[in-house]
């Protein structure tokens, strides 16, 4: 099993190339918490994502963010900060977004709702898309699965993980950039 | 004085005006128009006749009591029907060929060596030239690893073909360069032990080797025959960017021509057969030779018999006429390709099979106007109009011509080009005021079929298409338009359309759901209208000028929905410049544009 390490490397910045995609990781994404809600491990979250953006030929930047655990806002700050104006935010319990800088923050180019249901298969898709649509390409949107019983099955837990990611958060902390490391 | 409604029944739209006749003549009041409820000349007509009148009435500011006469048209007697029945297929055997073109294949170049299952690598001994298979479901870390590690044994790996779309994660993960191509769905069924060629060409760039039949030669040592006999497979590679070739004992890729069987059309003295699979070109020609035709029928057995049938069955049924009693009057035969998966794929390859879409017209007895006149009276004076008279005024094509005739600045000899849904319609009115008509099969609705087809998308969003000009929403805040200028907005775009085609209709921006660029959704879209609306308005007017001299006809107004269109007028006007003909949308009496010829030309002819 393969473990994620997110090296720290400074305050994070606005991205100048056009060709790049930028990950926003919750505050608690590889440090408090280690896999999402159905234990897919955050490191093949992370790989699957860049996978995606790289099969594209685009670039990929990860920012992690430390005030925040609102998704829309930590994907709206990725686009903000990407060259592209792409970014994806991803949530530690799997719960992920496709945002566009000038899109407003409650909006999305793609919202994946529904964090039991986001496998290895979908992070890699959710990867492609945001690096086809920094392209200026037209990708067909991922499908996004529904099952009625996500929510009652899975509400409390989710909402105790979001509680839990919110003890994390730093008030008035930037974004850090951070170089995301896999060691086996 | 008489207040009277002039109310024209028509395939798709029910249009009506308001005129009060006095001594003096006529005074337009208002029009209205709706959507025709029912199949047009039936008593279904009825409630569209109600709507229409009343819109009408309610734009001139006068109420229904106040109605005299009612005068309705004696409907077209032609209704039309469509077909279409591919002509060729693509067959690939023994699974020689992979030619799908993935979006992001890896590395770039030629490579030939023979074909390896991923599992067995190990077992080849260093100096082997190899084209690994790798299927479906193995992670690019692992995929990497292992041709690192044959690499670094000194075999001499040439290409990869993957199952997954990790081409360009392997290729940037392996220590040489080598082409990859990727998203091989039915990779488990490639040829192992056999000699292949993996191509990729550069970004931006097709294919050299594998599309060029002595390409192939060269790469797999073929002689003269059997070059000959891969000659289709290079045809079938032309214009991607990766391929795999792989050489099987007997494997080919067949263009197969599928007998779609004789057409039999029928003229006044005699008969013709044609082949369908000689296309288009030669089926019109025919046509021609035999025009004007009595009916056309299909060898019994065949597609072109089948597809016959059924138009006729389908205007059996709509005409209410007995099926051996339909004539098929007039056919248009449209060449178009559609994208069909080739049997006997590995990753799902599309190729553009040729085939011919067929418009027939046919010419019924005149519908049951009287019926339909008597309730449009009844409804009427039930609703309030107690001395309502409902009158059938005379010939559609005289009344037509009579309202285009109040377009400002046309005079006789002048045409009427009726565009509509089904049929083309021409009317020509002579010096004398004489009338003559032709119906030709084929208008907006074979567009619709054919734009349908040729990109692969449902009718709906083929009629979108056929509508309104296209344009791309490059950021939230512009749209790069068909024409290359670019449109910029306040408020940011509805993110569904972000980054997609879309149609500019009047109310809205739709999306396209498709990955062909503006400029070829474009192009389909302008050439389907070429092949239908240039062509019937050419076969309508040849059929009816005086000598079918198209120099004798002085002015040209186009009539009906299409009219409307943002560029068929020009498209028609443009094929009729040569001809010194003045050719423009018609404006019926200087206000209605395209609409309500019929419908003021009844009012015109009872004053």
């Amino acid at each position: 099993m393969n473990v994620l390490e997110l090296r720290e490397i400074g305050r994070a910045e606005k991205g100048a190339r056009p060709d790049e995609v930028v990950l926003a990781l919750s505050p608690g994404f590889a440090t408090f918490f280690t896999k999402t809600i159905v234990d897919v491990p955050h490191s093949e979250v992370v790989r699957q994502i860049l996978a995606g953006i790289e099969e594209q030929g685009v670039q990929a930047r990860v920012i992690q963010v430390k005030a925040r655990a609102d998704l829309a806002a930590m994907a709206h700050t990725a686009a903000r900060l990407s060259g592209s104006g792409i970014g994806i935010g991803v949530l530690a319990r799997g719960t992920s977004m496709i945002h566009q800088k000038d899109l407003p923050r409650l909006s999305s180019l793609e919202l994946f709702p529904q964090s039991p249901l986001m496998t290895p298969e979908v992070f890699r898709a959710i990867g492609r898309n945001a690096a086809q649509y920094a392209k200026g390409e037209s990708p067909q949107p991922v499908p996004t699965l529904n099952d009625q019983m996500a929510r009652p099955r899975w509400q409390a837990k989710a909402a105790l993980l979001h509680l839990k990611e919110c003890e994390l958060l730093v008030k008035g902390a930037p974004p850090v950039e951070v170089e995301p490391v896999l060691t086996a | 004085m008489s207040l009277v409604v002039g109310v024209d029944i028509g395939n798709s739209t029910t249009e009506a005006c308001a005129a009060l006749i006095t001594a003096e003549g006529v005074e337009f009041l208002g029009s209205g128009l709706v959507p025709t409820t029912g199949i047009k000349g039936t008593t279904a007509n009825v409630d569209g006749v109600e709507a229409a009148v009343r819109a009408a009435l309610r734009t001139s500011r006068l109420a229904l009591p106040a109605l005299q006469r009612v005068f309705v048209n004696e409907a077209t007697p032609v209704i039309s029907g469509l077909a279409m029945e591919t002509i060729t297929e693509t067959l690939i055997t023994e699974s020689t060929m992979i030619g799908h073109d993935p979006r992001t294949p890896g590395g770039a170049g030629l490579g030939v060596g023979v074909t390896v299952a991923f599992g067995e690598l190990d077992e080849c001994s260093p100096g082997e030239k190899v084209i690994v298979v790798v299927p479906v479901g193995i992670d690019f870390a692992v995929v990497s690893k292992a041709l690192n590690a044959a690499l670094e044994r000194g075999v001499d790996l040439r290409g990869a073909v993957l199952g997954n779309d990790d081409a360009v994660l392997v290729a940037n993960r392996i220590s040489c360069s080598i082409p990859i191509v990727d998203e091989v769905r039915l990779v488990s069924s490639v040829p192992l032990g056999m000699t292949a060629a993996v191509e990729v060409a550069a970004p931006g760039r097709t294919i050299r080797t594998l599309s060029n039949a002595y390409g192939l030669a060269t790469v797999f040592e073929l002689n003269a025959d059997q070059t000959r006999a891969v000659s289709p497979v290079a045809r079938a590679l032309t214009g991607i960017r990766s391929a795999v070739v792989v050489r099987t004992p007997s494997g080919e890729v067949s263009d197969r021509h599928i007998p779609a069987g004789t057409l039999e059309l029928g003229g006044e003295t005699s008969t013709v057969r044609i082949d369908v699979g000689e296309g288009a070109e030669a089926i019109m020609a025919a046509l021609a030779r035999v025009t004007p035709m009595k009916d056309a029928s299909g060898e019994a057995g065949t597609n072109v018999g089948g597809m016959l049938a059924s138009v006729k069955e389908n205007m059996a049924d709509v005409s209410g006429v007995d099926l051996a009693e339909v004539r098929i009057g007039d056919l248009l035969a449209v060449d178009t390709f559609v994208p069909q998966e080739v049997r006997g794929g590995l990753a799902g390859e599309v190729a553009l099979e040729n085939a011919v879409a067929l418009a027939a017209m046919v010419r019924t007895s005149h519908g049951p106007m009287q019926q339909v006149a008597l309730a449009i009276s009844q409804r009427l004076r039930r609703e309030g109009a107690a001395e309502v008279e409902v009158v059938i005024g005379g010939v559609e094509a005289e009344m037509a011509t009579r309202g285009a005739l109040t377009t400002p600045g046309t005079d006789r000899p002048l045409v009427v080009l009726d565009l509509g849904g089904g049929s083309t319609d021409a009317a020509l009115a002579d010096r004398s005021g004489a009338i003559s008509t032709v119906h030709v099969a084929g208008a907006g609705d074979l567009v619709t079929r054919l734009i349908a087809s040729e990109l692969g998308v449902e009718r709906d969003v083929a009629e979108e298409i056929k509508q309104s000009p296209l344009a791309k929403a490059e950021s939230f805040f512009h749209l790069r338009l068909e024409d290359g200028t670019v449109q910029f907005f306040e408020e940011p775009l509805p993110p569904e359309v972000f980054a997609r085609v879309v149609v500019l209709s009047t109310d809205a921006l739709v999306p396209i759901p498709v990955r062909h660029s503006v400029d070829r959704i474009r192009q389909v879209r302008r050439t389907a209208k070429q092949r239908v609306f240039v062509v019937n308005a050419l076969r309508a007017l040849k059929q009816i000028a005086p000598y079918r001299d198209l120099r004798q006809i002085g002015f040209v107004v186009l009539l009906g929905g299409s009219a409307l269109d943002f560029e068929i007028p020009e498209l028609i006007a443009d094929a009729l410049a040569p001809y010194g003909i003045v050719c423009g949308t018609g404006n019926v009496r200087g206000s209605e544009g395209p609409r309500n010829a019929v419908a003021s030309g009844l009012v015109l002819s009872r004053s």
